[in-house]
């Protein structure tokens, strides 16, 4: 178990700036979130924590000992890839004993510490079996053993759930919400997807082109961002953005009253998710979104007024919460 | 349209011309070997006998090292030519393989030439020129001749400097060895038949290593080549050459007799060849062909020949002449001893060519060089086995047949895999077209090749022997097991070879693979093109261009070993474990691109990810490679590994180029080694073959373990 601790972290690749200015700090038995779009530098950065990486500049310690040229084999660190990268030619129960097995551990050792991974995760009917017998969710779970039999001090996951159907990412964001409690250990968690993000995470770090931009609880981040993007970004729907000259005001779809208030708009379109609605509207031109409870008795094309239960502002020119 | 029309006319008119039925219409074919003012002057003889007479003479030029095989596989074939110009040596050998024709004897020429070529009574070829080695000395360099082999020495010891030698001759060739050996009264074939193993043979093998290693006053394993380039460029002060030389050279020089053996105060004798025009056996235009053959020989060819070829001719009724190098030559011929003709001459050159690779290198003693020779000419001039009766084997057989039969009845009885067989009648004109290449291509050949391994050939006559060449490969009983001759010692090297070889082409073909991929490579597709290219060139050229680099004095290696300064002194062919190095590098660096592009294609198959999860698990790169990469290399690697080795074991082209299987024999592989009873001097065609055969059964049960070393049948 163990801190991880970012000082001004940059990596370039040549001319490239890929992250940029990365202070962090994660607590020991943290679990954090790496969230952002695609190409924000988010699996770079777990790569960089891995030793996978090479660090341009800025220090990398984990638990008090710098990291920068220390080989990963040497970090203490165990990582799921989001295609699992399990050993095609070993069996279960070889993939699972592999990290103890290369460290020379004694055969019973192996044996038991194996035994007891598989039974955690369920993995006893299957440790004689290859790869390539198993279903995905069965690979995840290998994958997952592999990490968890020697106890690393830090775990890495590089979106370990992207290649489950829905149904089965569901139940597996549970199980590792689960083992986290259990091991008491740090996680660093890689995603696009920002439910998974709010769901497991302890604290979040939203990157966006290789910037950090909020670092919090899922409750801070949702309640308070800390700027446009952020506030774009996290929440489902995204939050509505409207142009006040000054400011950007923002409301959450979920914070939108209808029927009273001082602001008036057209109801263009309502799609009904069955306890709630999504109810498409046309305010000041723009197009504005509200999640109302079911039922919701409006007509396109009706004119209604409307109110905000909580409004968001932020800077013209920066974008940042005033 | 017009191109292939033109195309078809091309390949018309050169059908048409090169038709033998057209062409021997009004010419006659001879082929020689002759290059320079030779070449000349047979050119314009042939060109006077044509406004003669109107008969064409058609000459073709062979390269002398190519020629005498040439002769000896056309000729019996049918697609000889009408003349040949050779030396008189192999008289006895082609008699044997009844290469000519008997001509009338001509009168007015020198009688030896007439008694070198009349065997029993019967004339056998036309003589022209008489040919002996000469002591060729630079006239810059050398005041006058030596009388003695002391003077010889002393002269060239005082002329040797850096880069310039005193005396340059092929000493390491029996041919050039003659001098020195019948001056210290051995013979090569005597009265009583060759005996290579007497003290004066010593005297003669210690002198030839006095020169060609101790003095230090000759360049080391001088090719002809070299000769030549060392004499243009001012480096040579003494060659030991024939009268073909002039042709090679384009300063002055000055030929002089051979000298006197100091020790004994006896000449030192070369062989004296008798030069002949022969009618070869089967010639399309016989009488015509001897008419020119004795124009030739006679006064008016002599005289062009003696002109413009500089020949010493044997022709007694042309003016003499005065031109130095045909006195020499004149002069030298009396102490000359005439070239043998017995048909065991050729076993005898060879095993004294073996034993002397390692005299010249300092390698083997005078004694040791001669107990080899005679021992490697017991082995090439041993009878032929027994003619065995063919009883047996014809019932073995019919054994056999008759036990295929009863198989084939018994399957047939099957009528599950009757009607299987008959349901796919129309997909076998499908493999039927390859069915056939297979029995054409490698079915029929492989049958043939182990039909004649039951046969002996011995002087162009064909007996049956049965299993006997077997026995005798096998039992080792005329070499001896650790002998460099024997079955056991080749399969042995050649194992070795195609152990080591397979280790290092896989192991620098892997690495290279895997440095490849490497993030910090610049130019990458540069250098697998460039490292690829090793395997795009035809591996004879690169075996001819690192045998060169494997030269002790002028190799590249050598100057490379010697990192700036000096250069190494390896005399890479002296020694079994040098030698085979240089022929083991020189197959490694044509061996490993295959394998390299096999493992990258491979390595495409293997995600980046597995390394880094081993990497993140622990796994430093050698364990990442033992446990990660190397056993999903394998299944790939493996068919490629299974074929370099046959490709290894049997790789002629290195072993025959770089160390020609010396010292003595001891490189050689079984394929090569094949090859050497084939078709080096003795012709053991059927002793050959049933190499063959056994090579056949090693790769055979070899394949049988490849396929479960593999896991899975590749082969």
């Amino acid at each position: 178990m163990a801190t991880v601790t970012l000082k001004a972290l940059e990596k370039s690749y040549g001319e490239t700036q890929v992250l940029t200015g990365i202070d962090l700090s994660i607590a020991d038995g943290e679990y954090l979130v790496l969230v952002g779009p695609s190409g924000c530098g988010k699996s770079t950065l777990l790569r960089c924590i891995a030793g996978l990486e090479s660090i341009t500049s800025g220090t990398l310690s984990i638990g008090d000992r710098l990291m920068n040229d220390v080989a990963p084999q040497h970090r203490n660190i165990a990582m799921v890839f989001q295609s699992y990268a399990l050993y095609p030619h070993m069996t279960v129960r070889r993939n699972l004993g592999f990290p103890l097995e290369i460290r020379k551990a004694p055969a019973d050792e192996i044996q038991s510490a194996v035994e007891k991974v598989a039974e955690m995760l369920e993995l006893g009917d299957l440790l004689d079996r290859f790869p390539g017998q198993l279903s995905g969710g069965q690979r995840q779970r290998v994958a997952m053993g592999r990490a968890m039999v020697r106890e690393p001090s830090v775990f890495l996951f590089d979106e370990p759930l992207s290649n489950l159907d829905a149904a089965l990412r569901g139940h597996m964001r549970a199980e590792l919400k689960r083992l986290h409690r259990r091991l008491k250990t740090t996680f660093v968690h890689v995603t696009h997807d920002q439910v998974e993000a709010l769901t497991l995470a302890d604290r979040i770090l939203v990157l966006n082109e290789g910037v950090v931009q909020q670092l919090g609880t899922p409750r801070e981040l949702f309640d308070e961002p800390a700027n446009t993007f952020v506030a774009g970004f996290i929440g489902s729907p995204s939050m509505n953005l409207m142009d006040r000259g000054d400011h950007w005001l923002g409301v959450r779809p979920t914070d939108v009253e209808l029927g009273s208030g001082p602001e008036r708009a057209r109801v263009d379109l309502i799609e009904s998710l069955g306890a709630e609605a999504l109810v498409h509207l046309e305010l000041n031109g723009s197009a504005f979104l509200a999640v109302v409870p079911e039922p919701v008795e409006l007509e396109s094309g009706q004119e209604i007024n409307l109110g905000f239960r909580k409004v968001h502002r932020f800077n013209r020119e920066t974008g940042l919460r005033q | 349209m017009t191109f292939v029309r033109v195309l078809l006319l091309a390949i018309a008119a050169y059908l048409l011309q090169s038709s033998p039925v057209l062409a021997n219409e009004e010419t006659v074919r001879l082929w020689h070997a002759y290059r320079g003012d030779e070449e000349a002057a047979l050119s314009s003889a042939a060109e006077e006998y044509f406004q003669e007479t109107g008969i064409k003479i058609q000459l073709t030029a062979t390269p002398f090292g190519a020629f005498e095989k040439k002769l000896e596989t056309a000729i019996p074939r049918g697609n000889g030519p009408d003349l040949f110009i050779a030396a008189h040596g192999n008289l006895g050998k082609w008699q044997d393989l009844e290469l000519m024709s008997a001509v009338q004897a001509q009168s007015e020429q020198h009688p030896l030439a007439l008694q070198a070529l009349n065997d029993n009574g019967v004339q056998w070829g036309h003589p022209l020129a008489l040919k002996t080695l000469l002591l060729f000395s630079d006239p810059e360099l050398v005041e006058s001749p030596p009388e003695t082999t002391d003077a010889l020495i002393s002269q060239a010891t005082r002329l040797t400097s850096e880069g310039t030698y005193g005396l340059v001759y092929q000493a390491g060739t029996p041919f050039f060895h003659a001098p020195w050996m019948h001056g210290f009264g051995a013979e090569s074939i005597g009265p009583s038949g060759a005996d290579l193993n007497s003290i004066e043979h010593e005297r003669a093998y210690a002198f030839t290593q006095r020169l060609a290693h101790d003095l230090g006053i000759m360049p080391k394993r001088p090719t002809a080549q070299l000769l030549s380039q060392l004499y243009n460029d001012g480096r040579a002060a003494f060659v030991i050459s024939g009268p073909w030389f002039l042709s090679e050279i384009d300063r002055p020089i000055r030929a002089s007799r051979l000298p006197v053996i100091s020790e004994n105060g006896q000449a030192a004798k070369p062989f004296l060849s008798v030069e002949a025009i022969f009618v070869a056996d089967g010639a399309r235009r016989p009488q015509e062909a001897e008419a020119f053959a004795t124009w030739l020989s006679g006064a008016e060819g002599a005289q062009i020949r003696q002109d413009t070829g500089l020949q010493a001719v044997t022709a007694l009724n042309v003016s003499p002449s005065d031109h130095p190098i045909i006195r020499a030559v004149l002069d030298q011929s009396e102490h000359a001893v005439p070239l043998p003709t017995d048909p065991d001459i050729s076993n005898v050159w060879r095993a004294q060519e073996k034993a002397m690779e390692a005299l010249v290198s300092g390698g083997a003693s005078a004694k040791r060089t001669a107990e080899n020779a005679a021992y490697f000419h017991s082995i090439y001039s041993r009878k032929a086995p027994q003619p065995a009766g063919a009883a047996p084997y014809w019932l073995l057989m019919c054994g056999v047949l008759g036990t295929a039969i009863w198989w084939v009845r018994k399957r047939w009885k099957d009528t599950e895999l009757r009607k299987r067989l008959s349901s796919h009648r129309g997909d076998y004109l499908w493999v039927l077209p390859a069915g056939l290449a297979m029995v054409v291509l490698v079915a029929l050949p492989f049958a043939m090749g182990a039909a004649v391994s039951l046969y002996a050939h011995q002087g162009g006559e064909w007996t049956f022997v049965g299993l006997s060449h077997f026995w005798e490969i096998l039992s080792a009983s005329e070499t001896g097991f650790t002998s460099p001759m024997s079955f056991w010692y080749t399969l042995t090297v050649t194992l070795l070879w195609t152990i080591t070889n397979l280790i290092l082409h896989v192991s620098i073909g892997v690495g290279l693979a895997l440095l490849l991929r490497e993030p910090w490579i610049r130019m990458r597709g540069l250098w697998r093109a460039l490292l690829i290219l090793p395997w795009a060139i035809p591996n004879y050229i690169t075996a001819l261009i690192w045998k060169t680099m494997f030269h002790v004095q002028y190799g590249a290696v050598n100057a490379l070993l010697g990192f700036g300064g000096e250069p190494a002194d390896i005399d890479w062919f002296s020694s079994f474990s040098t030698a085979f190095s240089a022929n083991l590098i020189t197959n490694t660096w044509l061996g490993f691109p295959f394998m390299m592009v096999v493992t990258l294609g491979a390595l495409q198959a293997i995600p980046r990810e597995l390394e880094e999860a081993a990497e993140v698990d622990g796994a430093g790169w050698w364990t990442r490679f033992r446990m990660v990469i190397w056993p999903l290399l394998k299944p790939a690697l493996m068919p490629a590994i299974i074929l370099g080795s046959v490709w290894t074991f049997n790789m002629f082209n290195v072993i025959y180029l770089v160390s020609n299987g010396g010292p003595m024999g001891s490189t050689e592989i079984l394929i090569s080694d094949a090859y050497q009873w084939a078709f080096s001097g003795g012709n053991y065609y059927g002793y050959a073959a049933a190499y063959a055969v056994l090579i056949f059964g090693v790769l055979l049960i070899y394949s049988r373990f490849a396929n479960r070393l593999a896991g899975r049948r590749v082969l």
